[in-house]
């Protein structure tokens, strides 16, 4: 197994390269560094304050390759920051001169916070909810609910947003509208909402997803065996159905663990919690090609060391991979 | 004339696409399975009624697209068959007589069944013209990405070996930079409009429908049928098309219905985020986006963003629930 | 109880002011995290707005006299004195008010703040020339103050800044005093003073802020941790969420005015005239990335005012020109201030359609519908421009009407003149005219298209083409433009000058803001014998001269002076409006009695949702016996 997932971490590599070029590419080829130096400046930027910046920023080199004579190949913008980025020295912004390092790892926790509860409590209900739908088998319960899930599921996840800010902070007083505190006891009432949102506009998907696990596990033999022995609904459910759909269901939340530090750019900006979410949206705005860099940088690690842990897990499973 | 040569261009290229989508059926129509999943559906009260609602917006995104003739240029057919509704000034209430305005209510030419937008555009009419931009991303879109995704990823678990390598090296590659990134980026190179944003859609979406296809045709490759026609001597090629396509064909069909319905909701986050559709094109996307600044007004404007959102949202339900009876219908055995 | 409540708002700082009295707070918004504090670098208006009551400047505005703008010593003694030097040139002597303490930080030994002297504006003005601090103001400063454009040069080549050689063009002749030279006369240099870019600023501040390791902890970047003379300091910061300032209580620098209110707001202001500043003890500022929460908890109370950025372009919140009657009635007031500033389509006279004929321009200046604009975009706040000067600039005249102002027949008439009757030329083809716009946002596409539908009532066909930022700045640069719309100009300071200057023909692009590509000789003669005119009848004769030749060429189809338009909660009335300051937060005042209770009124707490969700549980609860019964 370990010389299975060995292979898999080097075929990363050339993946994180390719993505990293393409993220070059993408960036400069829509805008020259110059470009980018008047945005940032504005409109009263003179072209001598346009020649400066870049020079502090190291832009007025070469893009890809160097290729003015007396300089080496290799004295080009995209291999100086590839050679910073390998040693994970993020930078910092070209806008604000912020080091990255700083601006990502306080946006982090604000965004698990918000994503992590809204992730289990998503796991949570929708287990539930599915389980509690496979066990009362009412047909016309199960028609209303199938809608209901659809209907949830049809519905743009800025709506949800600006509806329930919108109705739900103004008609109830219980709890901020918006704001963020990182303090104990008064965290919890500044997610209430938006976890709330976040779990509501997933919830139709995942009990749909859940009950069709669920089902197809129900229909099997074994099970219809357990029953005709006289085990309950309740156990059959509990012991059998529950367990064997473990582990696709343990799969499904590791593999979505590294997209939870990512946060949620709709959420983060409507309700003014100051994670990562809007860090890669603000910086394209804005631009800002070294924090753009660096999110792209850090995104795609999360997303291969994501792909890395359904590998895991699926080799753990398979007894021919795990006894390599 | 120029107006005149649009009107050919814009007529001709529906045809084509209607002219497509019949051969399609026609194809698939030879297919016992196909022939057995449409028994099944004809039972299927939900899926029926789905389909009619899909059919509506077909038939009014259609009349918004078939160009004619009038006095300024070119307009569509919708447009023509409603030129008797007004355009106001600036914002209206639904079914009011003045115009909404606290200091200045001055009257309306007409009464608004849903309201007018901030260029005094009736809000029903938009809505509809709005169905067009949908059908649209969500066709071309899937054009682009359905005939990569499953030629990629039946390559992929055919021919396995390098083949297989490279394929799942471009996808990680592909679905690792962030979409955002990828979308802005592609419709700043090539500009605004509907036709770029399915370009754009298209290239980050193919890596989905690539993954399926290249799990079913591993599990494919395996059957029977395959080592037999291999015995036989037929090529790879033929193997591919004749064999394994019509074998993966319903999970197309499937992830083609299911995934329009993420395109069209995909289309008012792309508002948000500023690469929506452009300047005079009517989108469901950048009405909601509008509601934003809206919904900050006093006294509030509230008609657009419901408008936007109703339609928006009975398409996608339509989409999700007929995509479901296609599902039963394939496969019995799934399903309540 | 507290954890139960809707306030977003984390506890005030404190609980008692210094004399006993309650703690005072104002709570703010902000678009954005400001991108720099640091005196010589801040230019974006967020960044300003924080910077303010940080900061002082050497000079400031009057905060009541908007009609003419009036500048008053605020760190300098006296507004500085004009003299002719010996060598050629003109000077001014200036002197710093004595016993001006810097704000008590670490930075200084025993963390005391120490007395502001003249070193620390000269320290400032090298500063300005550092290519590595990159001072936006320096390419305006540099082409009258003497030796900054050269050691900038300088530096540039040393890839290094020697702060020990001191500039030809600021002599520190004393503890306080010191004389600022410059190469020709330039009266404007005195608002360049009431800006925080020659503002003093502490060497030990710069240098103990480096945003490096010491004593294993990163010690801040001096941009994001300014250290000033001003009435507040920066007491908490909590990136992209919010920044409080506290009240420094050292303040001395200034008082509150005895004069230049309106009559109507004697009953306000009289009671506050020389009183003692800040008056109020905290501001908390919170961040709102979107303006759906900042109306939200305006309503609620929560926000004690609602304004829109001079930076953001988009008309976000925009309250009707009256209030609606639930506003009126919680006692809300609405103000509308007219910022200098003045927006147009820029024209490009080197176009081979537009440039050589002049009726087409006039034509098309007449088609436009400025009015309407306003009513639709911006609940006809602004006012509509008809001339290029804005209100409160020497020159502007209340009851000039633009001659080519909005007159559908009038335009029609010149297009026929122009050689396009109908809109269509001699050969019947359609005369089509492109018109570059930014796009992105969803106002923005609609204004481009009320743009379009404005051209088109000549019968002339208009093709919209939306540029990001930068692309339409480039085509502004190199020409390739009809007509681009959105251009304007925000005043730095009021004078005329800094207006006209955009349609001096040698100020070309791409080293200068000319975009229209003006080049009249005579507007050029006038332009520089005016340029560095003090103010007076003299002045403002050769003003209203180019004004005219401007309203005749139309190198530009006017729009609008942008108005800010805020709404203040009954509790923080409205001190002073002054656009060019950047909120003047010494002057605000709160009445937190009225606050606390009228929150309360307005935040009641309903009970019928709580019956809703026993009811959902009611029925589940059904659901599952009903099942379990049958199973």
């Amino acid at each position: 197994m370990f010389a299975y997932l060995l292979r898999r971490l080097f075929f990363f590599i050339p993946i994180v390269f390719g993505v990293m070029l393409l993220t070059f590419v993408l960036f400069f080829v829509v805008q020259s560094p110059d470009a980018t130096a008047r945005r940032v400046l504005g409109q009263k930027a003179t072209p001598k304050s346009v020649e400066n910046w870049l020079h502090n920023r190291g832009y007025d080199k070469p893009l890809l390759i160097n290729h003015t004579p007396g300089k080496p190949w290799h004295d080009s913008l995209f291999i100086h920051q590839m050679g910073r980025l390998a040693t994970f020295d993020l930078g910092t912004s070209d806008v604000s001169g912020r080091p990255l390092r700083e601006v990502f790892a306080q946006g982090v926790l604000p965004s698990l916070l918000l994503t992590l509860p809204a992730f289990l409590l998503s796991i949570a209900l929708g287990v539930g909810l599915a389980l509690y739908l496979v066990f009362i088998r009412n047909a016309v319960v199960d028609l209303a609910a199938s809608l209901f899930c659809v209907a949830l599921m049809s519905v743009p996840v800025m709506v949800y947003v600006i509806f329930g800010q919108f109705v739900v902070a103004q008609v109830l007083n219980y709890f901020p509208a918006f704001g963020f505190e990182l303090s104990g006891w008064s965290t919890p009432k500044f997610l209430l909402l938006p976890v709330v949102l976040m779990v509501v506009s997933g919830l139709g998907a995942d009990v749909r997803l859940f009950r069709a696990l669920f089902l197809e596990e129900m229909g099997q033999d074994y099970i219809r065996t357990a029953r005709a022995k006289g085990v309950s609904t309740v156990q059959v459910l509990m012991r059998h159905v529950l367990k064997n759909g473990l582990i696709n269901l343990i799969t499904l939340v590791v593999a979505s663990l590294p997209f939870l530090i990512m946060g949620s750019l709709l959420l983060e900006n409507f309700f003014g919690i100051p994670g990562l979410g809007n860090v890669l949206f603000t910086a394209i705005q804005a631009p800002d090609f070294a924090v753009v860099q660096a999110s792209v940088f850090l995104g795609s690690l999360l997303y291969l060391g994501g792909l890395l842990l359904t590998d895991v897990c699926y080799a753990w499973a398979d007894p021919r991979i795990r006894l390599q | 004339m120029k107006s005149l040569d649009q009107i050919w261009v814009q007529n001709l290229s529906l045809l084509t696409g209607y002219s497509l989508l019949a051969g399609l059926i026609f194809l698939g129509a030879r297919s016992e399975r196909w022939r057995s999943a449409w028994r099944r559906l004809k039972g299927d009260t939900v899926g029926l009624i789905s389909f009619a609602v899909i059919l509506v917006y077909l038939l009014i995104g259609t009349l918004e697209s078939i160009a004619v003739p009038s006095a300024s240029g070119s307009r569509s057919l919708l447009q023509q068959l409603t030129r008797s509704i007004p355009q106001e000034t600036s914002y209206a209430a639904p079914l009011a007589s003045t115009a909404l305005s606290l200091s200045d209510p001055k009257p309306l030419k007409s009464r608004h069944l849903l309201g007018t937008d901030a260029l005094g555009r009736d809000t029903f009419v938009q809505t509809l013209r709005a169905t067009r931009s949908a059908l649209w991303i969500g066709g071309l879109t899937s054009l682009i990405y359905i005939p990569l995704g499953v030629l990629l990823g039946m390559m992929a678990g055919y021919y396995k070996g390098w083949v297989d390598d490279l394929v799942q090296y471009v996808y990680s590659t592909v679905a690792a930079v962030p979409e955002i990134l990828m979308l802005v980026s592609i419709l700043m190179v090539l500009g605004k409009g509907l036709g770029s944003m399915s370009i754009a859609l298209g290239i980050t979406g193919w890596v989905g429908m690539a993954r399926l296809i290249r799990g079913e045709t591993l599990r494919q490759v395996e059957r029977p049928y395959i080592a037999a026609a291999k015995a036989m001597g037929q090529s790879n090629w033929k193997i591919i098309t004749r064999h394994l396509l019509p074998n993966v064909m319903h999970l197309v069909l499937i992830k083609f219905v299911l995934g329009f319905s993420g395109l069209v909701l995909a289309e008012a986050v792309l508002s948000y985020l500023g690469v929506g559709a452009p300047v005079g094109t009517a989108s469901w996307g950048t009405m909601i986006d509008a509601s934003r600044s809206e919904l900050s007004r006093e006294p509030l404007v509230w008609w657009n963003l419901t408008a936007a959102s109703s339609a928006l949202f009975v398409m996608v339900l339509a989409l999700n629930l007929f995509g479901d009876s296609l599902r039963r219908a394939f496969d019995p055995k799934q399903g309540a | 109880m507290g954890a139960c409540s809707n306030n977003p708002h984390p506890e005030p700082l404190e609980k008692k002011s210094g004399d006993g009295t309650p703690w005072k707070v104002r709570y703010a918004a902000l678009p954005e995290d400001p991108r720099s504090l640091d005196p010589q670098v801040s230019y974006d208006s967020v960044s300003r707005r924080v910077l303010e009551p940080l900061q002082e400047c050497l000079l400031e505005y009057q905060p009541f006299k908007t009609d003419p703008y009036e500048l008053t010593p605020c760190l300098l003694r006296a507004l500085p004195e004009r003299f002719e030097r010996s060598g050629g040139g003109i000077g001014y002597k200036c002197e710093l008010k004595a016993g001006i303490l810097f704000h008590n930080d670490p930075c200084f030994p025993e963390g005391r703040g120490r007395e502001v002297v003249a070193e620390d504006v000269l320290y400032a003005f090298q500063r300005i020339a550092d290519p590595k601090v990159e001072c936006p103001a320096l390419s305006s400063l540099q082409d009258y103050v003497e030796g900054l454009a050269e050691t900038f040069e300088a530096a540039r080549k040393s890839d290094s800044f020697d702060y020990h050689k001191p500039i030809s063009g600021l002599r520190v002749t004393g503890k306080y005093t010191f004389e600022i030279h410059l190469k020709a006369a330039y009266p404007q240099l005195l608002y360049w003073l009431a800006m925080h870019f020659t503002s003093p600023v502490a060497k030990e501040a710069v240098e103990f802020y480096d945003g490096k390791v010491h004593d294993g902890a990163t010690r801040e970047m001096f941009r994001f941790h300014p250290v000033g003379t001003g009435p507040f300091q920066i007491a908490e910061w909590k990136r992209n969420t919010r920044i409080r300032l506290k009240r420094n209580p050292d303040y001395r620098t200034t008082t509150f005015p005895l004069e230049g209110w309106n009559a109507d707001q004697e009953a306000l202001l009289r009671p506050l005239a020389g009183k003692a500043l800040p008056f109020v003890d905290e501001v908390n500022m919170t961040v709102f990335r979107e303006t759906i929460p900042i109306f939200l908890l305006f309503r609620q109370g929560y926000l004690d005012g609602m304004g829109v950025g001079k930076d953001a372009f988009s008309s976000l919140i925009t309250p009707s020109r009256d209030l609606s009657g639930k506003y009126k009635e919680r006692g809300v007031s609405l103000h509308r201030d007219i910022e200098p500033s003045t927006f147009f389509m820029a024209l490009n006279m080197e176009d081979p359609v537009l440039g050589p004929n002049r009726k087409l321009r006039q034509a098309l200046s007449c088609a436009f519908n400025a009015k309407s604009n306003l009513d639709i975009f911006f609940n006809s706040v602004p006012i509509v421009a008809e001339q290029l000067l804005p209100p409160g600039i020497a020159g502007y005249r209340k009851d000039f009407r633009n001659p080519y102002g909005y007159n559908l027949e009038k335009a029609k008439a010149l297009l026929a003149e122009a050689g396009y009757p109908n809109g269509k030329d001699a050969g019947g083809k359609v005369l089509e005219i492109t018109l570059d716009t930014t796009g992105g946002s969803a106002n923005e596409r609609l204004m481009a298209e009320f743009d379009q539908q404005q051209f088109e009532q000549l019968g002339i066909k208009v093709k919209v083409v939306e540029n990001p930022f930068a692309r339409l700045m480039e085509k502004l640069d190199n020409g390739g433009f009809q007509i681009a719309a959105g251009s304007g100009w925000g005043a730095d300071y009021p004078d005329p000058e800094n207006f006209y200057f955009l349609y001096y023909s040698k100020n070309l692009p791409p080293a200068g803001k000319n975009h229209s590509r003006y080049q009249n000789p005579e507007f050029d003669k006038l332009f520089e014998t005016m340029a560095t005119m003090e103010n007076g009848p003299a002045r403002e004769g050769l003003a209203l001269k180019m004004n005219d030749l401007l309203a005749e060429d139309v190198p530009h189809v006017l729009n609008m002076h942008r108005s800010t338009f805020s709404l203040t909660q009954p509790w923080a009335p409205r001190i002073q409006s002054n656009p060019l300051l950047e909120g003047g937060l010494k002057y605000a005042v709160v009445d937190y009695e009225m606050r606390e209770q009228l929150r309360a009124q307005w935040n009641k707490k309903p009970a019928w949702p709580l019956a809703v969700l026993i009811a959902v549980f009611a029925f589940g609860a059904f659901l599952t016996l009903h099942a379990r019964r049958t199973s």
